[in-house]
């Protein structure tokens, strides 16, 4: 066997033409040509081809030499042209597709992820949360409060208002209502800003609290609970988020870390997919915790304003009836803790109710609950 | 010129290699949730670098996927820390500057407050550049013979912050003083073997490359002015007229200055340049391959979503009942995996269709004069590559290879 080829001798960028033969044991290639002074010997086990070659009938050879490298090959390069020697070696040699790792390369490989990963996980849950905590009790209550403005004009737009505070609902004796209800529960509480509760038009059986004292009912809501105070114990849990920070902290939580897995997960395909699964993982792990201090927060509130905590209870009841539990590995994508868990807590925090009085009245919980109507009404005859 | 001692550029890559090797890697780093990017960005380099042919003797791409993923976990230790700590301080002042938008104008404000934390990497993202550039030619060799460029990455990141400063002062008027000085400072560092590159010319002969963008300009300055005269049929006409062309000559200038400022570049004294790409081609086969990518795709996609309706067909759920039920999933599963199916596909025609054609398009038009000094070359000393482009590749810069 033998045959025409190139060299390139890694020192020089001299082109040569070489001979290639088979040494007599069949052991290694022996290379002469007129610019090399004593013939090449390339041991056949030392052979190894480049990867991913555009031209087919090309075959590049080099050796596998300890080198100070990227990778652990000779520079010099034999360019096999010949056919039948390219088939040869290629069906005789199959150490020819071999990759050698330096020693040690794992070890380097776990080394450099496991400290790529320890920082990302120290910023994500131990450094980013501490700052939002210190950063949100920095900021000015009226700046605060301003933000929380622009976040709620963003919500309702999610819910289809073309401007701020178009589906606000505003009968008069509804709101009166709402303002008693609101003042019963804070009377001589310390919240720390000036609360804004007001409902908006939409089937949705929720709440949501905001930066700033801001704190949206949805109409779905008043329409879903049996008494006044199963309403008044929703705001309880939702001013207990207020009285936490917990929105803001949780704002300023998010910025610091979507960049950062944005940063992780690259720009693969689909990797915008993984970053928002990846960041609804941690913000659910995240606010059960502050789920559960709000819900705490809202059983004292109920209980000085001389309502019953179960009251909290028999809404998680009313939620699970329209929503069902989420359960195995869905709950913990959930942002909520599971209804089953908070249920048993408000049960235990609910024992020994006391006789008592609803939070309204029979008239002024009618009207609340007519709230939107005043403003179906006039959007209709607009 | 054909005296024998000069070589042309050829490019001898197949699209359709391509575009499976990159439909491969595409797949592979999907299955690994996103590891195995840095193999198939070597491995797409290792094709097309073996495809470009100098005087008989092919590039070869040494660089690893290994090296490549190291130096990426490296970078995101530095990234993962100044970047969380940016973002939320920026956001903080923000919210505490600009609190609530009264006017359009604050709320812009408010949306650079926010995003500010781009201006703040804006270091980085110019050290990655140099640094990647840096890595590329220190992986590439011809006829065994390694490229280099010096260490001068955070002096690269200066100059560039000023140029661009600059250049944002001046309206984009002083544009060819920032592009000639940058690629200077990297030509100026770069070697083959043992050989320096030089950049000569002048910044301001860089001017003539910009003549479309300055006639875009200008046609749009009538569109304004014809609006101040009240002639709406003219301004209707010219604002399109003058949008394509300013992209146009975007576009023109990107290829024009590329192909002035390599016909410049000197090789150890000696071994001189000749480029001549032609703005036309490049347009052409970038809209070209956009159309037929655009088919392939409807085309695929409707075959294949035609299938999977057909399969699904008489599965019955409630679309408005709650949250996700146990017959949703089968189809919830071949949506996600169709879309991301389609994205992997989609990027790998684009390297087929457009990429490497209009790379093609500047190799063969690249020509080497006085061939016969490079062989006096000797190799230089590998470099080490520091990062491995790993914080380009942190950083999302680089583009499709």
């Amino acid at each position: 066997m033998q045959g025409a080829a190139h060299l390139y001798d890694g020192r020089s960028a001299a082109r040569q033409a070489v001979q290639v033969a088979l040494s007599r044991e069949r052991q290694a290639l022996i290379i002469s040509g007129d610019g090399l002074e004593v013939p090449l010997i390339w041991p056949l086990q030392d052979l190894r081809e480049l990867h991913d070659h555009a031209d087919e009938d090309q075959l590049i050879l080099t050796r596998h030499l300890e080198t100070g490298d990227e990778s652990l090959r000779d520079p010099a390069r034999l360019v096999v042209e010949d056919p039948e020697m390219a088939a040869w070696l290629r069906r005789t040699r199959p150490r020819l597709a071999r990759r050698d790792l330096r020693e040690g390369t794992w070890r380097r490989i776990g080394l450099r992820a496991g400290g790529a990963l320890a920082a990302v996980l120290l910023m994500i849950f131990v450094i980013l949360p501490a700052l939002a905590g210190t950063l949100s009790r920095l900021i000015p209550v009226e700046k605060e409060i301003a933000f929380g403005r622009g976040v709620k004009a963003q919500i309702e737009r999610v819910f289809g208002a073309t401007e701020a505070g178009e589906l606000d609902c505003s009968a008069p004796d509804g709101v009166a209502a709402l303002e008693r209800m609101v003042a019963g529960l804070t009377d001589g509480q310390e919240i720390g800003y000036p609360l804004d509760v007001t409902v908006i038009d939409h089937q949705m059986m929720n709440a949501f609290a905001m930066p700033g004292g801001h704190i949206v009912v949805m109409r779905g809501l008043l329409e879903g609970a049996d008494s006044p105070d199963m309403v008044a114990a929703v705001l309880a849990h939702e001013i207990g988020h207020v009285v936490h920070r917990d929105p803001t902290r949780n704002a300023l939580r998010t910025a610091g870390s979507v960049g950062l897995l944005g940063l992780l997960f690259g720009d693969f395909t689909g990797g915008a997919a993984t970053v928002l699964l990846a960041e609804r993982m941690i913000s659910a792990s995240y606010s059960r915790e502050a789920e559960a201090k709000a819900d705490d927060y809202a059983f004292d509130m109920l209980r000085s304003a001389g309502l019953p905590p179960s009251a909290l209870r028999d809404m998680f009841e009313r939620f699970r009836e329209e929503f069902g539990d989420v359960e195995g590995p869905m709950a913990h994508f959930a942002s909520h803790p599971r209804l089953t868990d908070r249920i048993a807590a408000a049960g235990a925090a609910s024992s020994g109710d006391s006789p008592h009085r609803p939070a309204l009245s029979s008239g002024e919980w009618r009207a609340l609950q007519d709230i939107c109507d005043i403003h179906a009404n006039t959007r209709d005859t607009d | 010129m054909n005296d024998g001692n000069s070589g042309q550029g050829e490019y001898t890559g197949s699209g359709k290699a391509l575009f499976w090797l990159a439909l491969r890697t595409g797949c592979l780093t999907l299955l690994t949730l996103g590891i195995y990017r840095f193999w198939g960005k070597t491995r797409i380099r290792r094709y097309i670098w073996s495809a470009a042919r100098l005087e008989g003797s092919r590039f070869e791409y040494t660089g690893t996927g290994l090296e490549k993923f190291l130096g990426f976990l490296l970078a995101v230790v530095f990234l993962a820390v100044y970047l969380g700590l940016i973002q939320i301080l920026l956001f903080w002042f923000g919210m505490t500057i600009f609190a609530e938008p009264q006017t359009s104008e604050q709320a812009l404000l408010q949306t650079a407050g926010f995003s500010l934390s781009a201006v703040a990497l804006l270091p980085f993202i110019f050290f990655a550049i140099y640094r990647a550039r840096r890595y590329k030619m220190a992986r590439t060799r011809w006829r065994g013979i390694r490229f280099g460029m010096d260490k001068a990455a955070w002096g690269y990141a200066l100059r560039a912050l000023l140029y661009w400063a600059l250049t944002l002062l001046s309206l984009g008027l002083l544009t060819p003083l920032m592009t000639f000085r940058l690629e200077k400072y990297m030509t100026d560092r770069s070697w083959f073997g043992t050989a320096r590159f030089v950049q000569q010319g002048r910044w301001t002969a860089l001017y003539g490359c910009m003549l479309q963008i300055f006639i875009a300009l200008a046609l749009l300055a009538c569109d304004g002015l014809s609006i101040a005269l009240g002639k709406e049929i003219l301004a209707v006409v010219l604002l399109p007229v003058g949008a394509v062309w300013l992209v146009i000559g975007v576009i023109s200038y990107r290829v024009q200055s590329f192909a002035y400022l390599s016909r410049n570049k000197v090789l150890d004294g000696t071994v001189a340049f000749e480029a001549a790409p032609r703005t036309k081609t490049v347009i052409g086969t970038y809209v070209l391959g956009a159309l037929l990518l655009g088919l392939g795709i409807s085309v695929v996609t409707g075959v294949f979503g035609g299938i999977a309706a057909f399969a699904l067909f008489g599965r019955d759920f409630d679309p408005t009942g709650a949250g996700l039920q146990p017959d949703m999933i089968p189809s919830v599963l071949i949506t996600a995996a169709g879309y991301l199916m389609t994205l992997i596909a989609a990027r790998a025609g684009a390297l087929a269709l457009i990429t490497q054609p209009i790379l093609k398009h500047y190799v063969t038009t690249l020509a080497v004069i006085n061939l016969t000094a490079l062989a006096e070359i000797r190799q230089r000393a590998a470099d080490s590559g520091a990062d491995a482009e790993g914080f380009a590749d942190a950083l999302d810069i680089g583009g499709a290879i």
